[in-house]
């Protein structure tokens, strides 16, 4: 059996992969993406300790993560498809109104 | 010892496909490449003896999730603009800012992580999960429903331009 912590180490090189994204990144849908890597690192961290202690919990924990990924998923693109409409660019740096 | 390799290929494939996603300037490609790590990341699950789980990752982040954002970018035709380049002061920062917070992550968890794996098989099929999911979790799974409701009333509501510019003319 592979142990936990590689597991986990794996999670953090991911997780750190998306904060260098969010970070880094000035294209709205490719930050939304550098996102969802990060929930999927942490929902990874889940089943590892899921296993890790034998408690089903962490798995059904991940399935709520995925179920508000997709909540989150849906409004985010519809909020970037209007901001696309009225400013023809998902730059986020032009997006600096709450109202336009 | 076959797990083991298995788990190295399988992590260097969610690691160079999810480092892809930040650095090519194309977002198809991006979103591609994200779906390529999520098909890693349910061989992770496969090892973590949560089969279900792997499964579920497959329908639903890769096969839906992931859809959804291709479906955007092209919809909005965003794979003929290009990005553009970013600030090197806030590259600089960003790339030394997540080095050092990545860094600090894997020095913690290396020092308090867990090493010992405990006995016996981990059952988590379908029947233990639906089982768990709804005796203990009735409420938030009931609670998740209504927020997806909401969640595509909002969408609706956001991605439509003429009720938009209707609320605008009236306040």
């Amino acid at each position: 059996m592979i142990p936990t912590h590689w597991f986990l180490i794996l999670s953090a090189i991911l997780f750190t992969i998306g904060v260098c994204g969010v970070l880094t990144r000035r294209n709205g849908i490719t930050i939304f993406m550098c996102i969802e890597l990060m929930v999927n690192a942490v929902n990874l961290t889940f089943v590892a300790y899921a296993r890790q202690f034998h408690q089903i919990h962490g798995l059904l924990f991940v399935f709520f993560v995925m179920a508000i990924a997709a909540a989150e998923a849906a409004v985010g693109l519809a909020i970037f498809i209007s901001l696309f409409h009225h400013r023809h660019t998902i730059d986020v740096d032009e997006a600096n109104l709450m109202r336009w | 010892m076959i797990s083991f390799i298995i788990f190295f290929f399988f992590a260097a494939v969610a690691v160079i496909f999810a480092a892809m996603v930040v650095l090519h300037r194309n977002p198809v490609v991006g979103a591609l490449s994200l779906v390529a790590s999520f098909f890693a990341l349910a061989v992770m699950y496969v090892l973590l003896e949560a089969p279900f789980l792997a499964a579920l990752q497959v329908i639903v982040y890769a096969g839906a999730i992931m859809v959804l954002f291709l479906f955007v970018i092209m919809l909005l035709n965003l794979q003929h603009q290009a990005e553009p380049h970013t600030r090197p002061v806030q590259q600089f920062l960003g790339y030394t800012t997540s080095a050092a917070f990545g860094l600090a992550l894997i020095y913690y968890l290396a020092k308090y992580g867990v090493t010992k794996l405990p006995d016996g098989p981990f059952v988590s099929d379908a029947r233990t999960i639906g089982i768990g999911m709804f005796q203990a979790y009735i409420f938030p799974f009931e609670m998740v429903s209504i927020l997806l409701l909401a969640a595509i009333v909002g969408a609706l509501l956001l991605s439509n331009r003429s009720g938009l510019a209707k609320d605008e003319e009236t306040s």
